[in-house]
């Protein structure tokens, strides 16, 4: 396990997309190789939504909440409300009166049940966080307080995201649970700590030290790629502020056949799996294959130029979702 | 997906399909963009087959009135409400051509027309088809692409007709793809107040020019005109087949005017109108009327039961005006009843 994702499970929209391209190119694989359907996700997720509904509502209505056209995840957004067939919102189309929260329609204002919410928590309200967002909708949280609305995921959530907090989630595990974690974590050394943070600094060109709080492949340092300089003033950074970085030995992602150019050649990957919990938890029988496209890299983050690979789990192999095997485009 | 339920009688009955079920509300943003979204691409349609008309029309008349040349140009711009742009000094024809199809700081251009058609369909994606959004991103693409102002320049007219036949082609999409329902209803709304709109401004210039050639030997030069008021129309097949050898402009005007039962005729436009403005307000407030259905029901009747020959003799301009003053304060009234709560 590399990391937590409690907040947004992004990326799920080119899970889908990805399988619908395979099939189109290689329908003949599909039957042969008995690929399990993960056409289903938008079904369950709005299963889920609707399990997650205040008591009050019988037939609970559901939204997506965007930022808005300019996000760089819209497609997503826009995708998963066309296949689950609920409103897209934005923070301007929601309106908070009397603790409930109404869409503007063009009949009047209509009671939302439950948000499907793609907003940060510190823009969803400006009332409660940051004053100066214009994506949010004042007095939500409010209404959330009252019970009057379900937020998905929930304020907070993203506190499993921290990177400071993962090498405590095994402990979690046994102490929550009574169960000893299956997929074992990178050993991670917390700069907080005195002996950890001495041992980083002093082996920094054999680590990767992580931002606790940013995600998407920012401020990070490969030690190994990093020059002497570049190393130093990361050093800096961590005395200076050591609650907010961690450091990990470097994790050789596994290797996989990418077609470059015109031939095959090995590039990093990793895997993210989806996981829906309403009812009883989901697993998607696939995910999202990220893959480093340029050739030595270990960073497969969209944002830092990585690509994807639709990712196949098979009928025989059910028992083992995660480890699923891969074909690539 | 859905499980049977059981009726009191023991008989188990489907729930997946219910015709009675209370359908999805629409944003007020979504009502909003798709108004717009299908406005802007008529806007489009007509503003090309304006351009078409005067790049070919012109071959006629170059011998008749060199500086019919320059009338007819300036004609597309007074149709749109356009100033004539003053930082070039092209000869009129290429002058008024770059502006009205590549200029973005000109509202009425084809390419600003088209963006705003497409964000407008870019914020309500998941409210419209991926047809539609896949064409109206298609149409976006090839007038910003590279080659689109070579293509333009060599030969401007089969640009313009790939643009019109671009256009009406979203219109067939969404007719076919979107559910008729309240979506569908503020796209027609949308579409036909641009064309009532662009008719009157249409047939106020254009026949303005073929009246005023009134001596015997301008004949052929008002046919010119005429043939090009029912051209910018795209109505001169319809016409032909109702009032076969005939061109006189009041003949014209009372046609587009008054036709009941053609699509590009005012009458017929006001007509579907209101009743994309009262299927609207029947699925949001049954058995009511609001402001917008009461303005274009009257102008329904006032077109129905109009005099040709009255209309003309009191001022065609005049009463076009009064329509599109109409017509204005039912969209007004269209905004403020379902796009502005």
């Amino acid at each position: 396990v590399l990391e937590d994702n409690g907040r947004t499970p992004s990326g799920v929209s080119y899970v889908l997309e990805n399988r619908v391209i395979m099939k189109r190119v290689f329908p003949m694989l599909f039957g042969a190789y008995r690929v399990r359907r993960i056409e289903d996700y938008p079904y369950n997720l709005l299963r889920t939504l609707k399990h997650c509904a205040p008591v009050h509502a019988d037939e609970p209505t559901v939204a997506i909440l965007t930022p808005g056209v300019h996000n760089s995840a819209y497609f997503e957004h826009s995708f998963l409300a066309r296949q689950m067939g609920v409103a897209l919102v934005e923070g301007r189309d929601l309106v908070v009166e009397n603790s409930f929260v109404y869409m503007r329609t063009t009949a009047g204002l209509r009671r939302v049940d439950v948000i499907y919410r793609r907003v940060d928590d510190e823009y969803l309200d400006p009332l409660a966080f940051r004053h100066d967002s214009v994506l949010g909708v004042a007095g939500l949280m409010n209404v959330y307080r009252c019970g009057n609305v379900a937020l998905v995921n929930a304020v907070g959530t993203g506190v499993s995201d921290d990177k400071a907090i993962y090498p405590f989630v095994p402990e979690m595990i046994r102490f929550y649970l009574g169960e000893e974690p299956i997929l074992a974590n990178v050993p991670t050394y917390l700069c907080a700590r005195d002996d950890d943070r001495k041992y980083v600094l002093e082996n920094l060109d054999k680590l990767v030290v992580k931002a606790t709080n940013e995600s998407g492949g920012y401020g990070m340092l490969m030690g190994h790629q990093a020059t002497k300089e570049e190393c130093r003033a990361f050093g800096e950074k961590i005395k200076s502020d050591p609650r907010n970085y961690i450091a990990q030995p470097i994790v050789q992602l596994s290797q996989h056949p990418s077609f470059v150019d015109d031939h095959f050649e090995g590039r990093r990957v990793d895997l993210r799996p989806y996981i829906l919990y309403g009812e009883k938890p989901i697993v998607m029988p696939g995910g999202l294959t990220r893959v480093a496209l340029r050739a030595g890299s270990l960073v497969v983050n969209s944002s830092q130029g990585g690509g994807s690979k639709d990712t196949w789990v098979l009928e025989e192999e059910a028992a083992r979702p995660v480890n699923g095997q891969e074909k690539s485009a | 997906m859905s499980q049977p339920s059981m009726t009191s009688t023991g008989e188990a009955v489907a729930t997946g399909f219910e015709l009675d079920r209370i359908p999805r509300p629409v944003l007020a943003r979504e009502a909003d963009s798709t108004y717009w979204m299908s406005r802007y691409v008529e806007r489009v349609e007509n503003v090309a087959r304006l351009m078409l008309v005067s790049v070919e029309s012109l071959l006629d008349a170059r011998d008749l009135a060199p500086k019919l040349l320059e009338r007819q140009w300036q004609s597309v711009l007074r149709i749109m409400h356009v100033p004539l742009p003053s930082d070039s000094h092209e000869p009129m024809p290429q002058r008024v051509s770059t502006h009205m199809t590549f200029r973005e700081d000109n509202p009425s251009s084809l390419i600003a027309s088209l963006t705003r058609a497409r964000e407008n369909a870019r914020g309500i994606r998941e409210g419209i088809s991926s047809d539609m959004w896949e064409h109206i991103n298609l149409l976006y693409w090839n007038i910003r692409s590279e080659e689109a102002r070579s293509r333009f320049n060599e030969a401007p007219a089969a640009f313009l007709q790939q643009v019109i036949t671009g256009a009406m082609t979203f219109h067939g999409i969404t007719d076919q793809t979107l559910p008729h329902d309240q979506r569908w209803y503020f796209a027609q709304l949308g579409r036909h107040f641009e064309r009532i709109a662009f008719t009157c401004r249409t047939l106020q210039d254009k026949l303005a020019l073929a009246a005023a050639q009134t001596a015997p030997g301008d004949a052929p030069l008002r046919n010119v005109q005429s043939v090009a008021a029912l051209r910018c129309c795209n109505s001169l097949e319809a016409y032909r087949r109702a009032y076969p050898g005939e061109l006189e402009p009041s003949t014209i005007a009372g046609f587009l005017l008054l036709e009941g039962d053609f699509p590009r005729s005012i009458r017929y436009c006001v007509n579907a109108a209101r009743g994309a403005a009262a299927a609207i307000r029947e699925e949001v407030r049954p058995r009511s009327v609001d402001l917008a259905e009461r303005t274009l029901g009257r102008l329904q009747a006032q077109l129905a039961y109009a005099d040709a020959d009255e209309v003309l003799g009191r001022g065609l301009s005049a009463y076009l005006d009064q329509i599109q003053e109409q017509t204005g304060q039912a969209a007004l009234a269209v905004q403020k009843c379902y796009f502005l709560h």
